[in-house]
């Protein structure tokens, strides 16, 4: 059987870079295959080689047994690939049939203008095939993300894509969510179906990829089967080492140093909240996307506003009204979403760093400059900015960097209590063990520390106790010696009493 | 500001020569490039009196444009500059001629230009309007101020020591160069050297990172449209002391040049980007092209053609040579 698709020997140059050499694997029809490795591994170069967005330096591949050459994404999406990439493409105000033949519409019979039915009509037959529930006509943004990504998909069966790769597909999905999507991709599948799978989920890969490739530095590092190869060994031909199983480490002192009373949003539907954190703690917060969370950590760090409850710091009740508050109390929040809510990305990652703090670093109304680098080299080099150039702009450095940029951040702010959410979405395996280290280290310092994660294993190796959230409350409080993913999850979805190993079931409301 | 100023390095010259950027050192060699197309079309473009007059001519707008640079960067627009010059220009003038004292007038008229601003800057950061829409709506309101206070009349007969002010000059340098000159050197200061310079980027380059990393938003945005009121204020002073009259209607399409001296200079219109040495050199090279352009006796609407055009290949440059990588 001729392989789906074939890359033969490509080789990518930028000026000054290799960013591919000799990248040589096939799939076959029907064939889930994962890409996997670290960010820079040239995992983005060669599907954009794939998407005819960029054309290789030399070598060749094949769909089908015939010889591509795409000079635009349009001969590509032709040719029967489709993209559907992390951040969506699709424009919020237009419907789920416009976004779907955005480019190029169906024209009524004089060719000038759109047929809007014929288009709705073609839009509702292909999502029949995968998910009958969405309603071509209704505006994309009033979709969820998981609905949306199924509009992309039923895009690509429009154009009769034969490959469709996904570049973390499941980086905003509930669990429940993603089942939806495996069961979608799995039909994709039975289809003949290439699908091109990539993610830093290792156990989404193994749940339902069948083969996948090991990039690493821009080569091929090998193709596996992943039935009969351990995720550890995955892992270890990613990185090109062995990343050590770590165990956690507990720094938790005894004195209370967050207290919080009955807290309620009054902008999102969390309600009477109570915890403590003390000293040296790393409390988790678990619970499906949409429980509250983000919402919660929200509230903490002032930017959403608080209905009732109070916030006790050391004992003394905290009059939280913005961030500026929140931060002159202590309170630094790492948000999730680092590029809308964390980084200026024009600026450097010194001023980045700097940003709270400019008052403190000010002398007769008049920035210290001097202060803020000696303070930025002392602080960035501990948290291990790579590479260490302090005055270059942040956007130009990886995800991992700059979420360590925002840990500089509040040790500069003089921060004594943390709020991680979500610490490494986004970020590659290796950088993520530094910044588990670094938020470990933080609480040996006897920092207080508040972890939200989506990524059960991730919640289990940091924290010292675990709150689970469930519809904006708290649904459970666990202890360490009762950390397990099963109890997590099943605090998460309600039925701990009943039992159930599926967490198929949805919210009942998100 | 009397704090920024007291405070305010002794020799900024050198520091400012020590900052210019990449973008600021590609403004210059615009500058010079007309400069030099010029003195070759034009005997004596660059005599000493010519280059003086070329530095006078954009000095009032390069004093609006200084302003406009820090509401842009903070991710805003000012349209109402001209009509807050007009209201604080008659109202000076209107001071004058009732025989207030001179120092008083001044403080009036920058007064309401600040407070213009400062409406300007509630609307915005605390109404939550689009700058644009806010500016456009106060810039008929502001002017409509002006023509209702005046009845639509010039105010004429402000006083020859008023004027002695802002028309004389030092050791040959007209006193309007030197106190722009002065505005920018502490504009300069205030972005590069204070908090504020830092908030008013910061909230340009990502206004929701700024606010959860503690930024205060509205605070920066309202001085930023607080000191562009001022600065129009100040231009007025010195166009009424070249005057001597005051008319309602002055400062009309005011904002339009001080925006295209801003983007010249490499201020980005989506915020977060900008130069003060940048608007300096692009207000010069406005003016430089209207003086010679006028030496060489061409036509008003040729001169608007060339000021478009010089507009557009500059953003046309800027475009191509930040496109790489």
């Amino acid at each position: 059987m001729t392989a789906r698709l074939r890359f033969d020997g490509i080789t990518k140059t930028f000026p000054g870079v290799k960013a591919l050499t000799d990248v040589s694997f096939e799939i076959a029809p029907g064939e889930i295959h994962a890409l996997l490795g670290e960010n820079g591994a040239g995992k983005s170069t060669l599907l954009r080689i794939l998407s005819g967005v960029g054309k290789p330096t030399s070598g060749e591949f094949y769909v089908d047994g015939e010889l591509a050459s795409f000079k635009k994404p349009e001969s590509a999406r032709l040719a029967g690939i489709a993209m559907i990439h992390q951040e969506l493409q699709q424009v919020p105000n237009l419907t789920v049939a416009q976004n779907m033949f955005l480019g190029h519409q169906i024209k009524t019979a004089g060719g000038v203008l759109v047929n809007r039915r014929e288009q709705e009509k073609r839009a509702a037959e292909a999502l029949a095939m995968i998910d009958p529930s969405i309603d071509p006509s209704a505006p994309i943004k009033t979709l969820k993300v998981a609905q949306r990504q199924i509009v992309e998909i039923a895009r690509a069966l429009l154009d009769k894509a034969k490959i469709i790769a996904m570049d973390e597909p499941t980086s905003s999905l509930t669990p429940a969510e993603f089942e939806r999507l495996a069961t979608i991709i799995e039909k994709l599948s039975g289809l003949g179906v290439a699908i091109i799978y990539v993610s830093h989920k290792m156990d989404e890969v193994f749940r339902i990829c069948h083969r996948g490739t090991v990039m690493r530095d821009g080569k091929v590092v090998g193709s596996v089967d992943l039935k009969d190869t351990a995720e550890a060994d995955v892992i270890a031909m990613m990185v090109g080492r062995e990343l050590q199983h770590e165990e956690h480490n507990s720094f938790v002192k005894e004195d209370v140093r967050v207290e919080v009373r009955d807290l309620s949003s009054a902008v999102t539907h969390v309600r009477g909240v109570s915890f403590t954190v003390r000293r040296g703690e790393v409390l988790g917060i678990a619970g499906l996307v949409g429980s509250g969370r983000t919402e919660l950590l929200r509230l903490l760090a002032g930017v959403d506003t608080i209905a009732s409850g109070t916030v006790h710091i050391d004992g003394s009740v905290l009059k939280l009204t913005t961030p500026r508050s929140a931060i002159a109390a202590g309170i630094g929040l790492l948000p999730e979403e680092r590029k809308r809510e964390g980084i200026i990305p024009g600026r450097s990652v010194s001023v980045n760093m700097a940003l709270p703090s400019f008052g403190k670093f000010s002398k007769g109304g008049l920035v210290r400059h001097r202060a803020v680098s000696t303070s930025a080299n002392e602080l960035l080099k501990r948290v291990n900015l790579r590479p260490f150039q302090i005055d270059r702009a942040i956007r130009l450095f990886s995800g991992g960097n700059q979420q360590k940029a925002i840990i500089a951040r509040w040790l500069a702010a003089g921060s004594e209590i943390l709020l991680f959410d979500e610490p490494t979405r986004g970020i590659d395996v290796g950088a993520k063990s530094e910044i588990y280290h670094l938020i470990e280290q933080l609480a040996a310092e006897g920092k207080s520390i508040i972890v939200v994660s989506s990524e059960l294993p991730e919640v289990i190796r940091l924290s010292d106790r675990v709150l689970v959230m469930r519809n904006g409350r708290i649904a459970a409080e666990l202890d360490r010696d009762q950390l397990s993913e099963q109890t997590i999850v099943a605090h998460a979805v309600g039925d701990a009493g009943l039992k159930t190993k599926s967490p198929q079931q949805e919210p009942s409301h998100v | 500001m009397s704090d920024i100023t007291s405070s305010a390095p002794t020799r900024p010259s050198k520091k400012l020569f020590a900052s210019l950027s990449l973008r600021d050192a590609g403004t210059l060699i615009g500058l010079i490039i007309i400069m030099a197309v010029f003195a070759m079309l034009v005997p004596g473009f660059l005599s000493e009196r010519n280059l003086i007059n070329i530095l006078q001519q954009s000095s009032i707008n390069a004093c609006i444009a200084l302003g406009m640079t820090l509401v842009i960067i903070s991710g805003g627009i000012d349209l109402s500059v001209g009509p807050t010059a007009a209201i604080a220009a008659v109202l000076t003038a209107a001071l004058l001629v009732a025989g207030y004292p001179v120092p008083l007038a001044i403080a009036a008229g920058l007064g309401i230009g600040m407070v213009c601003g400062l409406v300007n800057g509630v609307l915005v950061a605390y109404v939550g309007l689009q700058p644009f829409i806010v500016t456009l709506g106060t810039l008929s309101t502001y002017r409509a101020i002006a023509l209702i206070y005046t009845g639509g009349n010039p105010v004429l007969g402000v006083p020859a020591s008023f004027r002695s002010l802002f028309n004389g000059s030092v050791a040959g340098i007209p006193n309007s160069v030197v106190i722009v000159a002065v505005v920018a050197v502490i504009a300069w200061i205030v972005l590069k050297k204070t908090p504020i310079g830092e908030y008013l980027l910061a909230v340009g380059g990502n206004e929701e990172a700024s606010y959860v990393a503690g930024v205060p938003i509205a605070l920066t945005k309202i001085t930023a449209y607080v000191i562009s009121g001022l600065l129009a204020a100040l231009a007025s002073l010195i166009l009424i002391g070249r005057l001597g009259a005051a008319e309602p209607i002055l400062g009309n399409l005011w904002e339009l040049d001080a925006i295209a001296a801003a983007a010249i200079g490499g201020a980005s219109l989506m915020g977060g980007k900008g130069s003060i040495v940048g608007t300096i050199l692009g207000a010069i090279i406005l003016g430089a092209m209207r003086n010679g352009l006028t030496l060489m006796n061409v036509q008003a609407f040729y001169q608007l053609l060339a000021t478009g055009l010089i507009i557009l290949v500059a953003m046309m440059i800027d475009r191509l040579t930040r496109g790489r990588g």
